[in-house]
């Protein structure tokens, strides 16, 4: 009994520990966000101050508001996602489904995008947008994002649709459906599950991302985690507001993991499993 | 109704690479006709019915429906209904989405779909579990269910692949009567493919036999029972099957085990033969084959006897009133019809 008490004190220990070397740079953006910018400073830190709205008033209605970087990256984010399960979910379905010439090789392809450093490949994206005109639009950051998310979710998606057997499709084409309908009302609604995640992930990833926005973007369009920045500068760095909008950023991505935190968790499972399972 | 539901097989070949899965498969279904497709795993039964109901295409050849070409029309296309074995219920559906899903594909009014749920459901007997989800139901429930959806659209042609397969022994025997029952009740024609010789004798019609991509043999159980014509169905037929042991024919009588026993075969001359007998058809009498009882098992109202004819292996089936004891020494023979004679080299009968 004391043995098994003693290893559950060692694992919430242990728990503990990793809980706080994650949860702490939160905690500290939430205290600061509500701090003013002297408080920020104190030292040794004030663990008790008192809290103010200053911060969020200056990022959110103050000169340089980011409200119009918050919508960019919204717009981005879901411009993306939108697009991508458009087109990955019926092409997971084919790869985990037809047979046709090259499969293989489409589906090693699709691989084969994730692999490439995203540094390597920064400047020719710049090059092809700038040629074309769509450097600091919403179509060109939606499209380069799309080259990367693309070949993921359909990575994801393939291994769920190959979970369904094919008697599915079969009893649903004797049932007098057409290949559309039968994806459509059969096949989609059992891998609910994978498409939600797989939203998760893809919105993530835009929404996050940093490396290419900063390269492809400008003055018209510019996501948050770019807009960020200008709260540094060489002079000073405004902490109290910097947290204000990296609490404000991580809002959507706290609310959408919570309400797909049952998915996530069942989906990321099913994925490691049966990872080994591509055709 | 009637009428409807009529198959023609001509020459269908199904090659998987090199290997042939079907090997030239020729049979007609009257309309109304309950029709077995009967083998062992790996025969061709499968890929038969799988090619009636459009799922796969043949590599030759040409399958009739009505008397209309449909080897290269779409399953959807068919108006053909099937209960598959994994039953392949929609799990994200009630049983009466299931049910009504092949009438919302044929686009039937609403009004419509309803009672016919309802009906379909009544003569499974689940009309209680309408608003559950497969996952709910036991096996024998989730195979009504499977069932209902395919006799809710009163296709021409009633496809079922091992349907009784994943039910437990009791519930296989009782539903086996129900699906003969709905069966005659519909007049509708049933598809079965089962590698359960006794399925097929109980349920068919007419039945075909499958032999590594070929049809043996086709007809009525009781044919097929009685008459086998080739060893293969001789021994794939029947519990347990025929035995079949080498003999020595001349004129009308064969040579087993050194014994003489009178057959009613008139052919002329003396050659070499397989002779089949039934374990049914061998009886206790006081002249015949010596023969020693290696192991009695007891099945209650019969008991089936391995017996051990100087070197030759056979089982017969006896009464449950004086069975032999283990170890005893009895005299067994046949009555001359029972006989059946095959040639060893072209294994047909003879």
């Amino acid at each position: 009994m004391t043995a098994k008490r003693l290893r559950t004190a060692i694992v919430l220990a242990i728990s503990a520990v990793f809980l706080l070397a994650w949860a702490f740079p939160i905690i500290w953006s939430v205290l600061n966000s509500f701090k003013t910018d002297s408080d920020v400073l104190a030292y040794p830190p004030k663990l008790i101050f008192s809290p103010t709205l200053d911060a969020y008033r200056d990022v959110l209605f103050g000169s340089g508001s980011i409200l119009p970087n918050l919508i960019s990256s919204m717009i981005i984010s879901v411009g993306t996602t939108v697009v991508t399960m458009l087109m990955a979910v019926p092409a997971a379905y084919a790869l985990a489904r037809l047979r046709f010439r090259g499969k293989k090789f489409a589906g090693f392809y699709v691989l084969t995008t994730q692999m490439l450093p995203p540094v390597g490949i920064i400047i020719p994206y710049f090059l092809v947008l700038r040629n074309i005109g769509w450097i600091d639009t919403y179509q060109g950051i939606i499209l380069i994002y799309l080259s990367f998310s693309l070949p993921f979710a359909i990575w994801l998606l393939v291994s769920y649709f190959e979970d369904i057997p094919f008697e599915m499709e079969e009893a649903a084409f004797l049932d007098g459906a057409s290949r559309l309908r039968t994806l459509w009302r059969i096949i989609i609604p059992q891998v609910r599950g994978g498409i939600a995640v797989t939203v998760v992930f893809v919105f993530l990833n835009a929404w996050n991302e940093f490396l290419f926005a900063v390269v492809l973007s400008g003055n018209t369009v510019r996501p948050v985690t770019v807009a960020m920045f200008n709260f540094v500068s060489v002079e000073q760095t405004l902490w109290a507001k910097l947290a204000a909008v990296s609490v404000l950023a991580m809002l959507p991505v706290v609310v959408l993991g919570v309400v797909a935190q049952k998915h996530i968790v069942k989906g990321l499972t099913v994925g490691a499993v049966k990872g080994g399972g591509r055709r | 109704m009637i009428g409807r539901g009529q198959v023609k097989f001509r020459d269908i070949v199904k090659m998987h690479g090199e290997f042939a899965a079907l090997k030239g498969v020729n049979f007609d279904i009257e309309p109304g006709e309950f029709f077995a497709l009967l083998g062992p795993s790996g025969s061709g039964k499968s890929t038969t019915l799988r090619i009636l109901a459009g799922l796969d295409a043949p590599t030759a050849g040409h399958v009739f429906i009505d008397d209309k070409d449909v080897t290269s029309t779409d399953a959807r296309d068919r108006d053909i209904a099937m209960v598959f074995q994994s039953y392949a219920l929609y799990p994200h559906m009630t049983v009466a989405e299931n049910i009504a899903f092949p009438l919302e594909m044929a686009r039937l009014p609403k009004a419509s779909i309803g009672p016919a749920v309802q009906d379909a459901a009544r003569k499974v007997k689940i009309e209680h579990l309408l608003d559950r989800k497969p996952g709910q139901l036991s096996g024998g429930q989730q195979q009504r269910c499977a069932l209902a959806r395919a006799i809710v659209r009163k296709a021409r042609l009633f496809l079922l692949d091992e349907p009784l397969s994943n039910l437990d022994a009791k519930l296989r025997l009782e539903t086996r009567a129900e699906l003969k029952k709905l069966q005659r009740s519909l007049g509708v024609t049933a598809v079965y493919v089962t590698h359960d010789q006794e399925e097929a004798m109980t349920l068919a019609d007419r039945m075909a036999v499958f032999m590594a991509g070929e049809i043996q043999q086709v007809g009525t159980p009781a044919e097929v029972f009685t008459q086998p014509n080739s060893i293969d169905i001789a021994g794939f037929i029947g519990n347990p099957p025929m035995n079949l042991v080498p003999a020595h024919y001349t004129n009308g009588d064969i040579i087993v085990a050194g014994r003489r026993l009178k057959t009613a075969a008139d052919l002329a001359g003396e050659r070499e033969v397989i002779a089949g007998l039934r374990p049914s058809a061998l009886r206790i009498s006081p002249d015949g084959l010596n023969a020693r009882v290696d192991l009695v098992e007891d099945l209650g109202d019969t008991a089936v006897l391995d017996l051990n004819c100087s070197g030759t292996t056979m089982r017969m089936r006896v009464g449950d009133h004086d069975v032999p004891r283990e170890g005893d020494t009895i005299c067994v023979t046949a009555r001359p019809q029972d006989i059946h004679l095959f040639d060893p080299t072209t294994r047909k009968r003879l």
